[in-house]
């Protein structure tokens, strides 16, 4: 987006009246909630936010909420379907006129990456078939955090999680679920993460102006599933991008762009080591094969960037 | 029958605590039952566990009512009424708890029925990394406590825990429960059994007769926004961040907008932490670009007592 567009030309710029309600029960440091407090400022009361299980679950917890507007639970599967349920019958109550349409409703989807990945995979994929005008927001802790960090189809190779234990850690790879979404060709998409507020607010922003199937994917660095300080939760968000770990990035009008593209990658290593869940890959001993590995796969996604 | 209750924050190893006691109580010849107690609630949040332990079969299920013994972590969860420190414990009881003050102004404070002693803290801790450790200090602690579980079944019961984390952390672990279990020498065998709980002994819970209401009565904060703030997670915290006004630059929209509670919000340019649902996580302190934030041990206000 060019400067001239946005809202949001400076850090300045960006809203010092935080509109999502305090005392939820996310862990302290959650990488998600940063993310997600920081999209709600824009979002505000006008919204229905469906919410696939998860961490997020706990956050209306009857009869508390942190939200000023609607909020409604499904399965994990199911959340995309929920949306269009709620979308239709918002559009009809309008169309009845029993609605103003000032007073209609923006419809959000609010999900983790256990959901997003796998389990809800099929219905958003039907959803953005569909054209469904709605706000998909992944927290992604790279795990089922909510029930101990398990594997998910998010989880980085050789992660430790409580379903990869042993030797290597997780031997899948990460899907990549931003270009499943631009494969089906959406209004918009974009990766986007809690300690980047600037490119953040403008990615939301953007979405916001648009109708149709939007994605805001956002890493959620997770103090207790991945290990670390809770302090250290916007360090590590901006070493996934400084280290070209976590590619910051959208796609509209049938183009991706990067938004903040590192001028020099640091190590990844960097990255790698603020976590315990990749500890083995430096104690006790060192494993040359597996951080070369992870070398790699960043060093041949930003070469097919560069050229 | 033992009956054990160790309460601490979530992220503090409670849980740690009450299976490595309960392996170390089972290999020793006892019949045991462990179980973690914990809601929705998050690292920081007041959590226990509790652990019963039997020559003959234990037939007693749920929450422990009368605990012989209770080990406090830390000791900024007493003045908790949610954490429930202090339930069910008599005279014939034992309560350890972990502070830098001495057993003498607990027990003014506390004026308990119950014995009152301190396992010192010399140090305030400002590492969290050291946190889960304060499990095994707990678990050595009561081991001796107890009288009946030799040290090699104590260490038998920290290999069988945390044997699958590696031998360093087996090694710390192994070394901080072992200078509990020393320390408590003087007090070995303090703790006694107490008898089978009948049916005939249970004190119903002082339940309120409410009447029945419509919906609309019992149930009015359904439709109301933003009632998560009526919960306290400032409660949480075991780190007090300050700022010092005479640093703050009043960029306000670091801390503000990467606080991931929202817990800081801005008055005439300037942050404010929100106390009451600061959860501790620090991330404003490491973000803080002229370093004007610092950090506070939590811990009972002197001030509060009465001479």
């Amino acid at each position: 987006m060019s400067e001239q567009e946005t809202r949001y030309r400076s850090t300045r710029d960006l809203p010092s009246l935080h509109l999502l309600g305090t005392g939820t029960p996310m862990c302290a440091g959650c990488g998600g909630l940063e993310a997600l407090h920081q999209i709600y400022d824009q979002l505000g009361e006008r919204s229905l936010i469906l919410n696939a299980a998860g961490c997020m679950t706990l956050l209306a917890v009857y009869p508390y909420t942190p939200f000023r507007g609607s909020w409604l639970y499904t399965a994990m599967a199911s959340a995309p379907a929920g949306a269009q349920g709620a979308r239709d019958a918002l559009d009809i109550l309008v169309a009845q006129g029993r609605l103003p349409p000032e007073e209609d409703l923006r419809v959000v989807v609010l999900t983790g990456d256990g959901s997003a990945y796998g389990m809800g995979l099929s219905a958003t994929s039907g959803a953005i078939e569909r054209g469904l005008d709605f706000l998909y927001i992944v927290y992604d802790n790279e795990g089922y955090a909510n029930t101990g960090q398990q594997y998910s189809g998010a989880t980085p190779h050789a992660a430790l999680t409580a379903t990869s234990r042993l030797g290597a850690g997780f031997p899948g790879e990460k899907k990549d679920l931003f270009a499943i979404w631009v494969a089906h060709r959406p209004a918009y998409a974009a990766t986007v993460i809690g300690a980047e507020p600037l490119d953040l607010a403008r990615k939301v922003e953007q979405a916001l102006a648009i109708r149709g199937p939007k994605l805001l994917l956002a890493l959620a660095p997770c103090p207790t599933g991945w290990d670390f300080d809770p302090q250290r939760t916007v360090e590590i968000g901006r070493l996934a991008v400084q280290t070209g770990v976590w590619p910051l990035k959208e796609y509209r009008d049938g183009q991706v762009v990067h938004t903040k593209v590192p001028r020099e990658r640091k190590p990844v290593e960097d990255y790698l080591r603020t976590q315990g869940r990749f500890r083995h890959l430096f104690e006790p001993e060192r494993q040359d094969a597996l951080i070369a590995a992870w070398k790699a796969r960043v060093g041949t996604y930003w070469a097919s960037v560069e050229t | 029958m033992y009956r054990i209750r160790f309460h601490g924050r979530g992220g503090q190893g409670m849980k740690t605590a009450s299976r490595i006691l309960g392996s170390a109580l089972f290999s020793t010849g006892f019949e045991v039952q462990d179980a973690p107690r914990y809601g929705a609630e998050r690292r920081g949040a007041p959590i226990f566990a509790y652990v019963r332990a039997s020559r003959a079969p234990i037939d007693e299920r749920g929450v422990i009512q009368r605990p012989d013994l209770v080990l406090v972590a830390d000791d900024s969860l007493i003045p908790v009424p949610a954490a429930g420190v202090l339930a069910g414990i008599d005279a014939h009881g034992l309560l350890l708890i972990r502070s830098a003050e001495p057993a003498e102004r607990w027990r003014e404070r506390l004026n308990a029925a119950a014995r009152v002693i301190v396992l010192p803290i010399t140090e305030p801790l400002l590492d969290r990394a050291a946190l889960p450790q304060v499990g095994a200090t707990c678990a050595g602690a009561a081991a001796r406590l107890l009288g009946v579980v030799p040290a090699e079944a104590l260490a038998a019961g920290i290999e069988a825990e945390l044997g699958g984390l590696g031998a360093r952390v087996v090694e710390r672990n192994l070394a901080e429960a072992m200078a509990a279990y020393q320390a408590m020498a003087p007090l070995a065998g303090a703790v006694s059994e107490d008898g089978e709980i009948a049916a005939t002994d249970y004190h119903p819970p002082d339940w309120v007769d409410l009447p029945f209401e419509t919906a609309r009565v019992s149930a009015p904060a359904i439709h109301a926004a933003l009632t998560s703030e009526l919960v306290d997670t400032g409660l949480w915290r075991s780190l007090r961040p300050e700022i010092d006004y005479d640093l703050c630059k009043g960029c306000w929209w670091v801390c503000s907008s990467l606080c991931p509670d929202g817990a800081i919000h801005v008055e005439n340019g300037r942050p404010v932490i929100d106390y009451d649902h600061c959860k501790g996580c620090l991330v404003c302190l490491a973000v803080c670009p002229p370093h004007a934030i610092s950090a506070h041990t939590e811990a009972v206000t002197p001030c509060a007592e009465s001479s």
